[in-house]
């Protein structure tokens, strides 16, 4: 196939809304890199001045301004895949321009190397594959319970669109469209106590409910399938295996707050997610569940914007800055997104996972979510466990179920019976929880009882034998190597902080260490201006908290 | 040379209430105090001076949230809010200076200094240059904790003129590209890379002759630590003397910017803008920043030169040099008609000089060619 000219790329984005990412990546692909002479290009056919494009796309990991940049292969270097071989195959492709790149978000089957557009699976540098993302693993029975985004991700050919409807997919959408008045829909989503599954909890219901009420026109549904914690990889599973389920979520969305256009923002090291969303919009599309009149109630035309490589994009602000071709630097708050979202109008910015949930809980009802939690919670909640357990993957559980029980009943334990020596939550956003505070129940009261929090439901198991300082040393140096740069506590406290853990830097006398770590702690928790500078201490809190020797070796050493 | 009073100046009576809007109200310090709708937490602080600190705030741009020094307590929220990006709401209750907050401004100072090789800068560098330097002093901030990492790398290579790119000492406030953007409307320059890495660049990370500047110096002017730094002023550093600054109006054209001309004993030293000047808030453009030294020039011209038969330029008095002008006009008229003469008046003269010149061309000569240099 001939290959499209400049004009031709510009042409057919450049009447999208949030057109700079898809015409970077035409270029990056088309060209193997993004050439001074394509940025020129651009800048001039987007009208984006050129120290800022040229900066802009420097923000980004993946994007490549030399040569071949494009193909050269990114290893996996996250708490997992070093776990694994993640260090030795990077060393092994080095030569052939292979750099490290932080958690691709498959942790369930480690290690993963990016090349191009195609993620490869391996455990050396010599038997690496492409492979399709794991399913969730069969869950064990539970009294009493049952699942609810995962209800039919087994089935074969629920990814397809046939599938999808075999199985009771676009039901709700319909139910919505002859049954529902907006205010029946939105008041059913408050009443079932959806909370946002992407980190931070808010009610979902209230949300969509804020951007009804919201003055100005045309509102949006940006899907965060940004995905960017290390240790999370549950958008991923949904998204690969059940894409119909997030566009039906995202339609009832739509229609619940009159939206006409949306985003999924998908993160750059998905890219076989990529062509899986790509076909279902399409058939979606033509099928009549997306675009024009749906169901001849309402308009909602979805777009799919890919990322390039930034943890800080799954932040909202960031998130909305990138897709407006912006600088992606979070946003200060208020004004919050339900008024001043993309392109300053009202928007709703939901993760994967909680808009998947959606159209069950209308087919369903809201008690009946509401009842699936345990004892006083509401709903589900997909943990993506892994590291040193048996069986790593996304399990569904209801909110409240112990930790333990989860590791060792239905992840069948750690790899020949090694003693749990930590956990991280929320990925790595929630620092470790170990010795008694492993006893805690998987809800967001409970676990923020320990000083930590649930999120987005990232855990990795680490057994006894693990370095624990080494472990937070790599997680505040994933902090600090993604820290946009905005404020001063974050940006310079992750670097101080991953200094200190990493030994290249501070005090060589305990008291003195403890000193200045909990200072930056606590000053980055008290003045950051995103979550990302406020979550990083935690890392090194707990890990101070629960292995004083571990650091006492380290200080001294 | 006296510290950086942008802030001061922006000062209105405490009291004093804007005219036409509702008065609301809310707690600062526990006092009652008024405010109008759209100001920001940090605006009635200052308008009550609390003397809130700050690092990349600059009145006259967009609020950004960086530094976080100008964080408040404000009752009901979970953690400090950074003043200066948050609107003030009625019934808010802020504290300005609870000794947590305090201790949070110290540690911030200190974590800032840490990134840099060094913090006393000469003040020659620019008009906001002491403000790191003042607020560690104000904190008492150790400037030997948290050791680690320097950021920011010097461009000493572009080696135009006029602006000195000693990144070594930036703390990444953006307060430079901002000021180009929001101000200048050039976006010149613009930021590289994130995190601790973040870098202030140009387009390809080029000498910012090759880029959008225009080298109007607003960057260097509103930079808080002399990071980036007036060229031509630091000539002056190191020479006795102490500084001086005198505002005037810069004589360059018609706009009228309000200038500080910075003197070292009879020595022209530097150009600053005046962040106040009604005309221009702060912004010059490359001629009244840096385009000062004909007027200490030896070649300067200090008497009329008169070509005389021998071919060659001699010195005259002003009687023989008029007379000598005079009698070239007539003669040009007598020989060529009214609309051989035209006249472009000096975008530098003032009014008064221009208004003659023009009454001078019409009704003594009879032609309308006349015009002003300053039109472009
Ligand atoms: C540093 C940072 C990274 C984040 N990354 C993600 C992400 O990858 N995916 C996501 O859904 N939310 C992420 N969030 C949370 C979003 O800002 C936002 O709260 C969420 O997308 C809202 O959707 P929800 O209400 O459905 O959870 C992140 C937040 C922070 C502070
Ligand atoms: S906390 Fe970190 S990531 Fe968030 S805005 Fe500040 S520097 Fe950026
Ligand atoms: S001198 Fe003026 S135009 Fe040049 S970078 Fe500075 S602010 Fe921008
Ligand atoms: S150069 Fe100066 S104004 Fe620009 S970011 Fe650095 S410290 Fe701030
Ligand atoms: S995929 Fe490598 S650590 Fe998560
Ligand atoms: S002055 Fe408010 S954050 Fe810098």
């Amino acid at each position: 196939m001939r290959s499209l000219t400049d004009d031709e790329i510009l042409e057919s984005l450049r009447g999208e809304p949030a057109p700079l990412l898809p015409i970077l990546h035409a270029f990056h692909d088309r060209d193997g890199y993004l050439s001074p002479e394509a940025l020129k290009v651009i800048s001039k056919g987007l009208r984006i001045p050129i120290a800022d494009l040229y900066g802009t796309i420097d923000f980004y990991h993946h994007f490549s301004t030399g040569e071949g940049g494009h193909h050269q292969a990114r290893v996996c270097t996250g708490p997992i895949c070093c776990l694994k071989e993640g260090n030795q195959i990077l060393e092994a492709l080095r030569s052939q321009g292979a750099t490290p790149m932080p958690c691709a978000g498959r942790c369930d089957d480690p290690v993963v190397v990016l090349k191009g557009n195609q993620a490869l699976l391996g455990t050396s540098a010599e038997n690496l594959q492409p492979r399709r993302s794991p399913l969730p693993p069969e869950a064990p029975t539970l009294e009493g319970f049952e699942e609810c985004v995962f209800a039919h991700i087994r089935s074969p050919e629920r990814s397809q669109f046939a599938g999808y409807r075999s199985t009771g997919g676009y039901n709700a959408l319909e139910k919505a469209c002859s049954q529902l008045s907006q205010e029946d829909l939105l008041s059913q989503v408050e009443a079932s106590g959806l909370a946002g599954r992407g980190g931070a909890g808010f009610p979902t219901g209230s949300k969509w409910r804020a951007v009804f009420n919201a003055p100005g026109d045309p509102k949006s549904i940006v899907c965060n399938a940004d995905e960017g914690e290390p240790g999370c990889f549950k958008d991923r599973a949904l998204l690969d295996h059940d894409p119909h389920a997030v566009i039906e979520g995202m339609a009832l969305a739509a229609y619940a707050t009159g939206a006409e256009r949306g985003f999924i923002y998908l993160r750059y090291e998905y890219p076989e997610t990529y062509a899986i969303l790509e076909q279902a919009i399409n058939d979606a599309e033509s099928n009549g569940f997306l675009g024009e009149n749906i169901l001849g109630k309402f308009n909602f035309k979805l777009y799919l914007r890919r990322g390039a490589g930034a943890y800080i994009c799954g932040e909202e602000g960031s998130l909305l800055n990138s897709l407006e071709g912006k600088h992606p630097f979070p946003r200060n708050r208020p004004p919050f997104p339900v008024t001043h979202g993309f392109e300053d109008l009202p928007t709703v910015v939901n993760n994967v996972e909680t808009l998947a949930s959606v159209p069950p809980i209308v087919l369903k009802g809201a008690d009946w979510y509401q009842c699936l939690g345990h004892d006083q919670n509401a709903g589900t909640k997909v943990i993506s466990l892994s590291g040193d357990v048996n069986k790593p993957g996304n399990y569904e559980i209801p909110i409240g179920f112990p930790l333990m029980h989860l590791i060792q009943d239905w992840a069948g334990g750690t790899p020949s019976g090694k003693r749990v020596q930590a956990v991280t939550m929320a990925g790595l956003s929630g620092g470790f929880l170990a010795g008694e505070d492993l006893d805690v129940t998987l809800d967001e009261p409970c676990i923020r009882s320990k000083g930590s929090f649930l999120g987005a439901g990232g855990i990795m198991v680490f057994d006894e034998t693990r370095d624990m300082v080494e472990i937070a040393h790599q997680a505040m140096e994933f902090f600090a190597e993604e820290s946009c740069g905005k404020c001063f506590p974050c940006r310079i406290g992750t670097r101080r902080l991953s200094e200190r853990l990493g030994g290249h830097a501070g005090p060589g006398e305990l008291t003195q260490w403890l000193n200045e770590v909990e200072a930056l702690g606590q000053t980055m928790k008290a003045t950051s201006s995103c979550g990302l500078g406020i979550a990083a201490p935690l890392i090194s809190d707990s890990l101070v908290k629960y292995f004083p020797e571990q650091v006492e070796n380290h200080v001294k050493s | 040379m006296t510290p950086p009073t942008h802030l001061q100046n922006k000062q209105s009576d405490p009291d004093s209430k804007p005219q036409g809007q509702e008065t609301l109200t809310l707690t600062l310090d526990g006092e009652e105090v008024t405010f109008f709708a759209g100001e920001t937490i940090y605006e009635v602080a200052e308008r009550h001076r609390k003397e809130v600190p700050t690092l990349c705030y600059d009145p006259r741009l967009e609020p950004f949230g960086a530094c976080r020094l100008c964080v408040v307590e404000l009752e009901g929220a979970r953690n400090p809010v950074a003043s200066c990006t948050t609107q003030a709401q009625p019934g808010m209750s802020i504290k300005t200076k609870t000794p947590a907050i305090e201790e949070h401004r110290k540690v911030l100072l200190e974590m800032v200094v840490s990134e840099n090789d060094g913090i006393e800068v000469d003040p020659l560098r620019g008009y906001a240059s002491q403000e790191l330097s003042t607020l560690v002093d104000r904190y008492g901030a150790d400037t030997g904790r948290f050791q680690g990492a320097q950021s920011g790398c010097s461009k000493f290579e572009d080696d135009n003129p006029f602006i000195l790119r000693d990144y070594n000492k930036c703390i990444s406030c953006y307060r430079c590209v901002r000021v180009c953007a929001e101000q200048e409307g050039d976006y010149a320059i613009s930021i590289k890379g994130r995190g601790f890495e973040t870098q202030i660049t140009t387009e390809f990370d080029g000498l910012l002759k090759d880029s959008a500047c225009t080298f109007c110096g607003q960057c260097v002017q509103t930079c808080p630590t002399g990071a980036l730094a007036d060229r031509k002023a630091l000539r002056a550093e190191g020479q006795d003397g102490e500084l001086q600054k005198t505002r005037t109006i810069c004589t360059y054209c018609g706009v009228g910017c309000s200038v500080d001309l910075v003197t070292q004993e009879d020595r022209l030293v530097a150009v600053q803008p005046a962040m106040d000047g009604p005309a221009n808030e702060g912004a010059l453009c490359v001629k009244g920043q840096f385009a000062f030294d004909f007027v200490q020039n030896p070649d300067r011209l200090k008497k009329p030169l008169i070509r005389r038969e021998d071919g060659e330029l001699h010195e005259a008095e002003w009687e023989e040099a008029l007379q000598r002008a005079a009698d070239g006009f007539l003669k040009a008229l007598d020989e060529h008609g009214r609309h051989s003469v035209y006249a472009i008046a000096s975008g530098r003269a003032p009014s008064e000089a221009a208004y003659t010149l023009q009454k001078w061309i019409r009704s003594g000569f009879g032609t309308n060619y006349i015009d002003n240099c300053s039109r472009a």
